[in-house]
C-alpha cells in the first residue's frame, strides 16, 4: 500500500462525484488504498491501524469538505487535501450538475488523479497519518493487598507496586512514566464520585501541587500529585465512567506523567504497608 | 487523643492554613459550605467567619480558595512548607 486515499461519496454535487471517480482512479493505477467516509463515519476503529501507518491523501468535492473534517474527527492529518470545486474554479470552467460524469468530467477526474499520484511517488516516507502516541507503558494491576477493616468498612492497600503521600494518593512508576489514583480509603470516604475534572496535557506538575479535582455526592476533593513531571496522558474513561473510581481505585487512574524527579519525590511517599498504617490511625480519628 | 501527624511529623508544626483577607471577604460563606473539615467557623458580630482549627486543614489543599469569588484566602507558599516538612522530618530522624 502507498498510501490511502478519502474522498467525499459524490452523491450529492458533481464536483463530489469527481472527486469519488479521483479516488477510484489512484486506487486503480497508483495502488492506493480507499477510506471509504460512510464506514470512517460509522465504524472509525476498522481504519485506525492503516491511519496509523500510512499517509493520507484527502479528496473533498467542494468547500463543505466532509472528507477532510471526517479526518480530523479521526485524529489524522492529510499529507495532501484537494478541493475539486477550487480545482474547477481556477480552470475557469464550470461543471455540469450530473451525478453521473460526462467525458469533461472524467478528464478532470483523470487529469488530479494523475497530479496527486505523481505528487506522491515524489512524497518521502509514509509520514503515517495519525501521530503515533509513545509506546504503552507496562502498569501491571497489584498482585496483593493489605486490608485494613475498621467498623463496617475494608479498606484494600497494595502491599507493592504503589507508593502513597499522606493526601491520599497512589503512584505507580514504570520506567520513567507514572500513574496517580485515588487511593481505597478516600474514594471510600468520598462515597460515590461524579465528575473527575482531568488536568492538561502537557502541564508541569511540581510534587504537592493539585493535579486536578474530583467531585462525589459528599464533596469536591483535590487531588494532591504524589510526583512532579510532565502529564502525557490522562484516562479519558473516566470522562464518562468517573464511578470507575470507587469500583477499582488502583485501575482508575487519572494521569500519566513523565517524571522529573522521582529519587527525590519518592523519599516523601510511604509504601504499602506504610500506608496501610497510615489508613489505620486515620480511620480510627474519622 | 494521640496528636495528629502529617507525613510523620506532627501536624501542629505545620503553619498550613488558610488565611483570610477581611478587605476582601464578604462573608459570603462560600468556603465554610464547601469545606467538610470544619476548618472554618462562624461567629457573631462584625468578622462573621474566622480560621478556627487550622490543623484540620488538609496540607497542601487550597480548594476552599477556589471556591472564593473576592478571592480573600491565601495558603503558605507551598515549596517552603515541603522544605520545611523535610527538615522537621530529618529533625525527627536524628532525635
Amino acid at each position: 500500500m502507498s498510501y490511502l486515499v478519502l474522498a467525499c461519496t459524490g452523491l450529492d454535487k458533481a464536483e463530489g462525484s469527481v472527486a469519488r471517480e479521483v479516488a477510484i482512479r489512484l486506487a486503480e493505477e497508483a495502488g492506493a488504498a480507499i477510506i471509504c467516509p460512510v464506514a470512517l463515519n460509522r465504524i472509525p476503529a476498522r481504519y485506525k491501524k492503516a491511519l496509523a501507518e500510512n499517509r493520507l491523501v484527502v479528496v473533498d468535492g467542494c468547500a463543505t469538505g466532509c472528507a477532510g473534517k471526517l479526518a480530523a474527527a479521526a485524529g489524522a492529518k492529510p499529507a495532501l487535501r484537494v478541493l475539486v470545486s477550487d480545482v474547477v474554479k481556477q480552470a475557469g470552467s464550470v461543471l455540469p450538475p450530473d451525478l453521473r460524469l460526462g467525458p469533461d468530467a472524467l478528464d478532470l477526474a483523470r487529469e488530479i488523479a494523475d497530479e496527486i499520484a505523481a505528487r506522491q511517488a515524489a512524497a518521502p516516507g509514509p509520514q503515517p497519518a495519525v501521530a503515533q502516541k509513545p509506546g504503552p507503558v507496562a502498569f501491571a494491576p497489584p498482585a496483593d493487598f493489605v486490608v485494613v477493616v475498621h467498623d463496617k468498612y475494608e479498606f484494600r492497600i497494595p502491599v507493592t507496586g504503589f507508593f502513597f503521600n499522606a493526601n491520599d494518593i497512589w503512584v505507580q512508576v514504570a520506567g520513567s512514566r507514572a500513574r496517580v489514583g485515588i487511593s481505597d480509603y478516600m474514594q471510600q470516604r468520598l462515597t460515590d464520585i461524579t465528575y473527575v475534572d482531568p488536568p492538561e496535557i502537557g502541564a508541569t506538575i511540581e510534587q504537592f501541587d493539585d493535579i486536578c479535582t474530583v467531585e462525589s455526592t459528599k464533596a469536591a476533593f483535590e487531588v494532591v500529585s504524589p510526583v512532579s513531571g510532565r502529564v502525557v496522558l490522562v484516562n479519558e474513561a473516566l470522562e464518562d465512567a468517573p464511578e470507575a473510581i470507587n469500583e477499582d481505585p488502583y485501575d482508575s487512574w487519572i494521569a500519566e506523567l513523565e517524571l522529573s524527579a522521582w529519587e527525590e519525590d519518592r523519599t516523601l511517599l510511604v509504601d504499602g504497608p506504610a500506608y496501610a498504617a497510615e489508613v489505620e490511625r486515620k480511620a480510627a480519628e474519622d | 487523643m494521640p496528636e495528629t501527624t502529617f507525613m510523620g511529623v506532627p501536624r501542629s508544626r505545620i503553619p498550613w492554613a488558610p488565611t483570610i483577607d477581611y478587605q476582601k471577604c464578604d462573608f459570603c460563606m462560600e468556603c465554610d459550605e464547601f469545606c467538610p473539615h470544619r476548618v472554618f467557623e462562624r461567629r457573631d458580630g462584625d468578622v462573621k467567619l474566622v480560621v478556627a482549627n487550622p490543623d484540620n486543614c488538609v496540607v497542601f489543599c487550597r480548594a476552599c480558595a477556589k471556591t472564593c469569588g473576592p478571592d480573600a484566602i491565601s495558603f503558605p507558599d507551598k515549596p517552603s512548607t515541603v522544605a520545611l516538612i523535610k527538615k522537621l522530618r530529618s529533625e525527627e530522624d536524628e532525635g
